[in-house]
């Protein structure tokens, strides 16, 4: 019988914003252990909240094999990693009275916005063991803002949205990162319907389009993308992978679910154009006839599933004004968006600006934007820019065609 | 026994939740698990700052609570601030499931359950990968306060989810049904509704044609009626959003009209079903709640801390999606009130237009967006051919002002998977629907 031991602690100190005022202060410390054993090609899973018993959970997942779940054990090799990261970037003390001083400056600085939602320290630990010799630990901490902004007498529910994560609290780049935002917000931009690249994050781009890259849609034949593993499907320069490295996204860990590692800590989906994995579990992998790729995510209590970390681009250019020299669409909030099943996308932007040579011009009107996702990722494809605008960001560029709503 | 101390505001939620979920992909089974949770999530106020915690140890609430009491400073004139004062004290004890509660149904009952609708999935020769889930959950929930409130209550849905890959040369579909309810009878007796479900599906893929994107007039079924409700307006009425900027208040003034005079909006959380709340997780019993009143813009959303900012009173939607988080003001079950029409009179005035009749999701801000999953074209007042549509998008209060048409029957959904988030608070259940409601003009794209 072989087995796999996962404890995970999360620990966080939540504040909440309203009009710009600290108003609660939440702590949270939750421990889950977890214990799959296989046996004869089966799996069983126990779990717990709280401080894992080792025994008891792994007796009653033996009791679990009993459902009779299918599930084949595939060990990586043997491996001892640790990557850990716990310095800390705020004391506990000190959070409320900083965190109050920079949302302080922060409303002197943009008077014409009110301020709310989150500010929250996290502290992550995860710790994975099996009988075939891995012995996994990742630890990390990190900083978190996420503030909605509202126009003040707008009545709308936010006008605005500013969210960045990291491990360093530079509060100076964090307010001229909102306050060049802010001034652009309040000049009005205007732009006719047309072609232009469309500068957003990445879940714009793939949040829809992502489960054409799961294993099981694949195998099936109904995604987008199925029987074209390892062809060339999209342009040279796009490759994309899944964010698992703890020094680009703080409080990550660098193993999925089922203990497996990838290079750099990020699975490859797509590497130069060529569609080269596909989110798998071990299961699924060995199901479907398909590469693992690592993409495992998992309930304490249950079967491994697909987990996907962070959508990652590789940067094909320094900053902004490098990847889009003229004029561009840069995209803050779009939501609702779907594809077709032939492949179209189309989303309603509720938040974007006319960007001109890497710098905010102004505030767009709401607009529609919409492709073929072939020929967005394709030969519509620009390219990608970490840390532009800000620290630890990654923005695609994709030309669309972009109208007003 | 809990000790609250003077001088300051506290409460205590207990949940003790009980989730089975059994599922199976391409015949194989993938998952069996029931899991069983307490948690508990404290708070504690002193007119200034709100402290909460999440603990999983129960046993040691005190303990917990006095490190609450001992990080805030007393209040001595604490029952006099406002938010403290809006509280309700209810003493309540609600036992709607004790007699069919999903917890003593054996787990291979509920497994031969969803085994025995699996095969009616590969009846169509184009799905090519069946897959079903069993899901339910039975939560017990206690809450106390320190105003003397002490209430029990307990929730219950189950429901059986099925998507269904679908495949044919070049065309794909992703095929989906579910039934949601709150008794496991319920779940009995569903393969000719599952049956007929996977077969307007196949025919679906295997015949809808792209949609000309343009303005139309858009007949919406009660789930996508729903849906719209929802992400349009109902988002819009939890009044936590007023609380950062005062002139919100002048901007939400209640009795301005907001819509179609025939349009009202409605929530309530003591529906049975998926948005079932009988008293919100600050204490408060659920009354109905107009949202909109004929076009008029009639109540909003609250907890005690947004009510009292207001000056207007509690609603009971103060909702947390468990003990691991403080509750914000969140929706119960939301829903269109009905008019006058049958669905054939609905339509019959239509001469070119479509008709939206299950949604794969929606989203809505100041402009919302539907994505459906299947509809058809409207012609010359009848049903015609499938068509993809992509998303169905409008400006809320202009949408809202062209509402000309409701059907008499509303239909109340109740799901088992997805839910309502709201940042960070994602897969909050929730019930909505509504009778099939007509626009006069959407953006179809």
């Amino acid at each position: 019988m072989e087995k796999e031991y996962i404890k995970e602690t999360n620990r966080s100190v939540t504040l909440n914003v309203t009009g710009g005022k600290i108003d609660s202060f939440r702590e949270l410390e939750k421990t889950t252990g977890t214990v799959r054993v296989y046996d004869n090609g089966m799996i069983g899973v126990a779990g717990c909240l709280g401080e894992p018993n080792e025994n008891a959970l792994t007796e009653k997942a033996k009791e679990a094999l009993s459902f009779g779940i299918p599930y084949p054990w595939r060990p990586d090799a043997p491996l001892a990693l640790e990557d850990i990261r716990e310095e800390e970037i705020l004391s506990v003390p000190d959070f409320i009275p900083r965190m109050q001083s920079f949302l302080d400056r922060l409303g002197a600085l943009c008077p014409k916005f009110a301020f709310s939602h989150k500010l929250r320290l996290e502290h992550n630990r995860a710790e994975y063991r099996s009988s075939a010799g891995r012995r996994l630990l990742s630890a990390g901490r990190a900083i978190s803002i996420e503030l909605v902004a509202q126009n003040r007498g707008s009545g709308n529910l936010f006008d605005t949205f500013f969210g960045w994560g990291g491990t360093k609290f530079d509060e100076d780049a964090l307010l001229a990162w909102i306050k060049e935002q802010y001034d652009a917000f309040y000049r009005p931009a205007d732009l006719e319907p047309g072609r232009y690249p469309v500068v957003a994050g990445t879940e714009t781009f793939f949040e829809t389009f992502s489960r054409h890259f799961v294993g099981d849609l694949y195998a099936s034949g109904a995604s987008l993308l199925s029987g074209k593993l390892n062809e060339k499907v999209f342009s040279e320069k796009l490759s994309l992978r899944d964010d698992r490295n703890p020094i680009t996204f703080p409080g990550s860990r660098f193993f999925d679910a089922e203990g497996c590692t990838a290079p750099d800590f990020r699975p490859t989906v797509i590497e130069k154009g060529v569609l080269t994995g596909l989110l798998t579990t071990k299961k699924t992998a060995d199901q479907f006839g398909l590469p693992n790729l690592g993409t495992a995510g998992a309930p304490y209590d249950g079967v491994p599933g697909i987990g996907f970390s962070r959508y990652w681009l590789d940067p094909t250019a320094k900053s902004l004004k490098e990847l889009v020299p003229g004029k561009a669409v840069y995209v803050v909030v779009a939501a609702g968006g779907d594809i077709t099943p032939d492949g179209r996308y189309a989303t309603p932007v509720q938040m974007a600006y006319l960007m001109e040579n890497g710098t905010l011009v102004g505030r767009l009107p709401d607009l529609t934007i919409n492709g073929n996702v072939f020929e967005m990722f394709g030969k519509d494809y620009v390219g990608a820019v970490h840390n532009d605008p800000i620290d630890s960001s990654i923005l695609g560029a994709v030309v669309m065609d972009v109208e007003k709503a | 026994m809990i000790q609250f101390r003077d001088g300051y505001y506290a409460d205590i939620r207990i949940e003790d939740r009980s989730r089975t979920v059994i599922s199976y992909k391409a015949g194989v089974l993938d998952e069996m698990r029931n899991r069983e949770e307490r948690q508990a999530f404290l708070r504690v106020y002193n007119g200034r700052l709100w402290y909460y915690a999440s603990v999983t140890d129960i046993d040691h609430l005190q303990q917990t609570l006095d490190g609450l009491y001992a990080a805030a400073t007393e209040n001595p004139h604490i029952l006099e601030n406002p938010i403290v004062r809006r509280f309700e004290k209810n003493r309540d004890t609600i036992d709607s499931f004790g007699g069919c509660s999903v917890r003593d149904i054996p787990l291979r009952e509920k497994q031969k359950l969803l085994l025995s609708y699996l095969p009616l999935l590969t009846e169509e020769s184009c799905v090519t990968m069946p897959a079903g889930t069993y899901l339910d959950r039975s939560s017990l929930f206690h809450f106390q306060s320190s105003l003397g409130a002490d209430i029990r209550y307990d929730y219950q849905t189950c429901g059986v989810a099925f998507n269904f890959p679908m495949a044919e040369g070049e065309k794909k579909f992703s095929g989906s049904w579910q039934r949601g309810c709150t008794k496991y009878s319920e779940l009995l007796g569903l393969e000719e509704e599952l049956r007929a479900a996977v077969k307007e599906q196949a025919a679906f893929l295997r015949n809808s044609v792209p949609v000309e994107p343009g303005k139309y007039p858009v007949v919406l079924s009660p789930e996508a009626a729903g849906v719209f409700a929802h992400e349009s307006f109902g988002h819009k009425s939890e009044s936590d959003f007023m609380l950062s900027d005062e002139s919100m208040k002048n901007e939400w003034e209640l009795g301005k009209t907001v819509g179609s005079p025939i349009l009202s909006i409605a929530e309530y959380g003591g529906i049975p079903g998926s948005g079932f709340v009988p008293y919100d997780d600050e204490g408060t019993k659920a009354r109905k709640n107009y949202l909109i009143k004929n076009g008029v813009l009639a109540g909003r959303l609250h907890s005690a801390q947004t009510a009292a900012a207001l000056e207007e009173g509690l609603t009971g939607n103060a909702r947390a999606i468990d003990c691991t988080f403080e509750p914000i003001v969140r929706m119960t079950t939301t829903y269109i009130e009905g008019g006058d029409l049958d669905f054939d009179g609905l339509i019959a005035p239509i001469k070119k237009g479509y008709f939206i009749k299950k949604v794969r999701h929606g989203s809505g801000m100041s402009t919302f967006t539907i994505a459906p999953s299947l509809a058809y074209e409207i012609t010359d007042g009848k049903l015609g051919r499938p068509v993809q549509i992509s998303v169905i998008t409008g400006t809320v209060f202009e949408t809202l002002g062209l509402i000309d048409g409701l059907t008499r029957d509303v239909e109340l959904l109740s799901f088992v998977t997805g839910g309502c988030g709201k940042m960070e608070q994602m897969g909050l259940p929730v019930g909505f629907g509504g009778p099939y409601v007509r626009v006069s003009s959407m953006n179809v794209q």
